[in-house]
């Protein structure tokens, strides 16, 4: 046997289990979903094996006018989901970005303690979490016979089934991921690059967005990806907090799965879902490489 | 001429983890003149950073003043004063180029594109870095940081530069040549220089003076051969270089060691120490008085130039002795008389803290 033909047979020996893995359990099901896409749904769910392309659209504005005049509930769905992921990423951030300075200047002890707290809800179930806000927020929830008790307002106010209630679950579920990618790049900041810049005459301001901003960047925009990604497609957190006024694109795709059992429509909805999600890691290479010149 | 940079009775204490008080400043008082290079020479823990730190703003004093030329700044925060600092790891901005580093001081103080540009350029023929620009950071090796540091630090036309320990990171052929260099653009700018080192070797080569710090005073403050000649007290004697310490009792009109030996100085009677540097101890008497110390060579060690020579005298205890010998290196085990000149001799009073 050729030294290279041994060489070939040992990469594949060492990448062929993880390649296969890849190419069954994650590209396998995205394939399919692509094609489902194009089809036609049977009449009592699954599929129907003729190409379509009025999936898209349905949701792009060339419906079958048959059945349906174009209506851009689609559309606008989807965009209020790219604007509650969106407002969910700031507020993770305007969070994380204070809590993560604060915490890396603790003493280790105490500092090891924090990032256990702030991954601490990741050990409790999801659902649970969710339910204890919607005690909190409903009308005869704490919240407003809190604000109700001290004055501030005489009739409850409407937090639950509202984007506020969403933002603030999905910021409250992901946080996490905001700041761990955030805190790694903030403790690795050097203490004495703040004080050279307030040395060189930088007031606190100039020295945060000079210095310290520029500096964790790359952690902000990791951070923000990562909350991104799984708040945009998120369909948990609308249906508990958001019920059936704020629905999001996740939940439109689960209808079309579960209920409407209408296949290759859930599919397409998907699909604008990934190619979002696309477009957005494609603009981050190109920050990315930009920034290193 | 008027003091440049003016400390007076510095404070400055630490809390504890453990919940005691760390005195780091313990009243200091002292004057820069312009264009002075003074260098804070002391143990490690001595109060050295921290009184750089209180000059540059990053520390504040629980009592006591700084004034430079003429306003006191005290309690004025590290961004509004004139002074800037080379820090000990150089500090440099990593995301940014050689170039934005070097014109940071220029870019925040809002000056022009151009200015800036002209400024940059200047100062990195000055550090030995043109056409290094465009590079960032962490391409350049630990000598060019070094140079970028300084070129930083002093693009904004500081009254007073500080630099902590700057050298120390680097080789030792790197660090000499370094030494020169920051010395010739001290003298090209003009400016006040304070220097934290703690190798005693720089801090003689390179100070107009030099203040050897302790338990967070001053023990001494000269100039660089007085303070190695004729210091002040025995802390600073034997920090500074290798020296002999001999007891001395005095009657007023001479001094006598304890194996008898005398010599002639005026002094009120008392008790003392003498002061003998190993290099003033040799082989060949002197013409004149002499004090003479004989023994058996416990030790020796080449430098190059010189044999150092550890001497065991009895009655003296341990003498350590620099002597030139022309090739035939002295023996361990042999015995050796060295005579040292009896006039000029530096006595440390016993009172002397
Ligand atoms: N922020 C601080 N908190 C508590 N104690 C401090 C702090 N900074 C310095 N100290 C203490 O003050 C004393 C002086 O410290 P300083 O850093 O000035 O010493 P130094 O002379 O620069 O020493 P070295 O040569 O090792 O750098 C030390 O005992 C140190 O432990
Ligand atoms: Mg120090």
């Amino acid at each position: 046997m050729s030294l290279a033909r041994r060489k070939f047979l040992q990469l594949l020996g060492l990448l062929g289990g993880p390649t296969l893995f890849l190419l069954v359990f994650f590209f396998g099901p995205l394939l399919i979903m692509v094609v489902y896409s194009f089809l036609t749904p049977g009449l009592y769910g699954g599929v129907d094996w003729i190409f379509s392309h009025l999936n898209y659209g349905r949701i792009l504005g060339w419906a079958d006018t048959r059945y349906e005049k174009f209506d851009p509930v689609f559309l606008s769905i989807f965009g209020r989901s790219l604007r509650l992921a969106a407002l969910t990423v700031i507020t993770s951030l305007l969070i994380s970005y204070p809590a993560a300075f604060w915490i890396s200047r603790m003493t280790p002890g105490r500092r090891d303690f924090a990032i256990f707290l702030v991954t601490l809800p990741f050990f409790v179930s999801l659902i649970v979490r969710l339910f204890a806000w919607v005690l909190i927020l409903r009308p005869t929830g704490f919240l407003n016979q809190g604000l109700m008790g001290v004055g501030l307002t005489a009739q409850p106010i409407e937090f639950l089934y509202t984007d506020f209630a969403v933002i603030l679950g999905m910021t409250y579920v992901f946080i996490p991921f905001m700041f761990l990618p955030l805190y790694g790049s903030i403790e690795k900041l050097d203490i004495a690059q703040i004080e050279a810049s307030a040395d060189l005459g930088a007031t606190r301001f100039q020295t945060f967005r000079k210095v310290v901003l520029p500096a964790t960047m790359p952690g902000i925009i990791g951070g923000a990806i990562i909350t991104f990604i799984p708040a945009l497609g998120n369909f948990i957190v609308p249906s508990v907090l958001g019920g059936a006024k704020v629905l999001m694109i996740g939940n439109l795709i689960e209808q079309q799965f579960l209920s409407a059992r209408n296949w290759p429509f859930g599919s397409a909805l998907a699909m604008l879902v990934m190619t979002a999600v696309l477009v957005l890691l494609v603009v981050q290479l190109r920050l990315a490489r930009h920034g290193e010149h | 001429m008027p003091a440049h940079l003016e400390i007076i009775g510095a404070r400055k204490a630490f809390r504890t983890p453990e919940g005691g008080t760390m005195t780091a400043l313990d009243g200091i008082s002292l004057k820069l003149a312009s264009a002075e290079f003074l260098t804070l020479l002391g143990p490690s823990g001595c109060g050295k950073t921290t009184l750089l730190r209180t000059i540059s703003g990053f520390e504040t004093l629980d009592d006591g003043d700084i004034v430079i030329d003429g306003v006191a700044v005290t309690q004025m925060p590290a961004h509004k004063r004139p002074v800037n600092t080379v820090f000990q790891r150089y500090a440099l901005f990593n995301h940014m180029s050689v170039a934005r580093n070097v014109g940071y001081a220029l870019e925040i103080a809002g000056k022009s594109k151009r200015e800036i540009t002209a400024r940059v350029g200047e100062m990195l023929e000055l550090v030995g870095l043109s056409g290094m620009g465009k590079r960032s950071v962490s391409q350049l090796s630990g000598g060019q940081q070094q140079r970028v540091a300084l070129a930083r630090a002093l693009a904004g036309k500081p009254k007073l530069l500080l630099l902590d320990e700057p050298l120390s990171a680097l080789d030792k052929n790197l660090r000499q040549k370094m030494q020169q260099e920051l010395k010739s653009i001290q003298r090209e700018l003009g400016i006040g220089f304070v220097f934290v080192t703690h190798d005693q070797e720089e801090a003689l080569t390179m100070s107009d003076r030099i203040a050897v710090l302790a338990h967070g005073r001053i023990q001494q403050i000269d100039a660089p051969s007085v303070l190695y000649q004729r210091p002040a007290n025995l802390f600073t004697a034997d920090f500074l270089g290798e020296s002999n310490l001999l007891p001395v009792t005095l009657d007023g009109m001479s001094a006598h060691l304890a194996d008898g030996q005398s010599f002639e100085v005026a002094r009120p009677s008392g008790k003392a120490t003498l002061l003998l540097r190993p290099e003033a101890l040799a082989v060949t008497p002197p013409a004149g008085p002499s004090l003479s110390f004989s023994g058996r060579i416990t030790q020796t060690y080449y430098s190059g130039k010189d044999h150092q020579i550890a001497l065991d005298t009895g009655q003296l205890g341990p003498l350590t002795a620099l002597i030139r010998t022309g090739g035939t290196p002295p023996e361990i085990g042999a015995t050796v008389t060295l005579h040292a000149p009896a006039h000029g001799l530096h006595l440390i009073d016993e009172t002397a803290a």
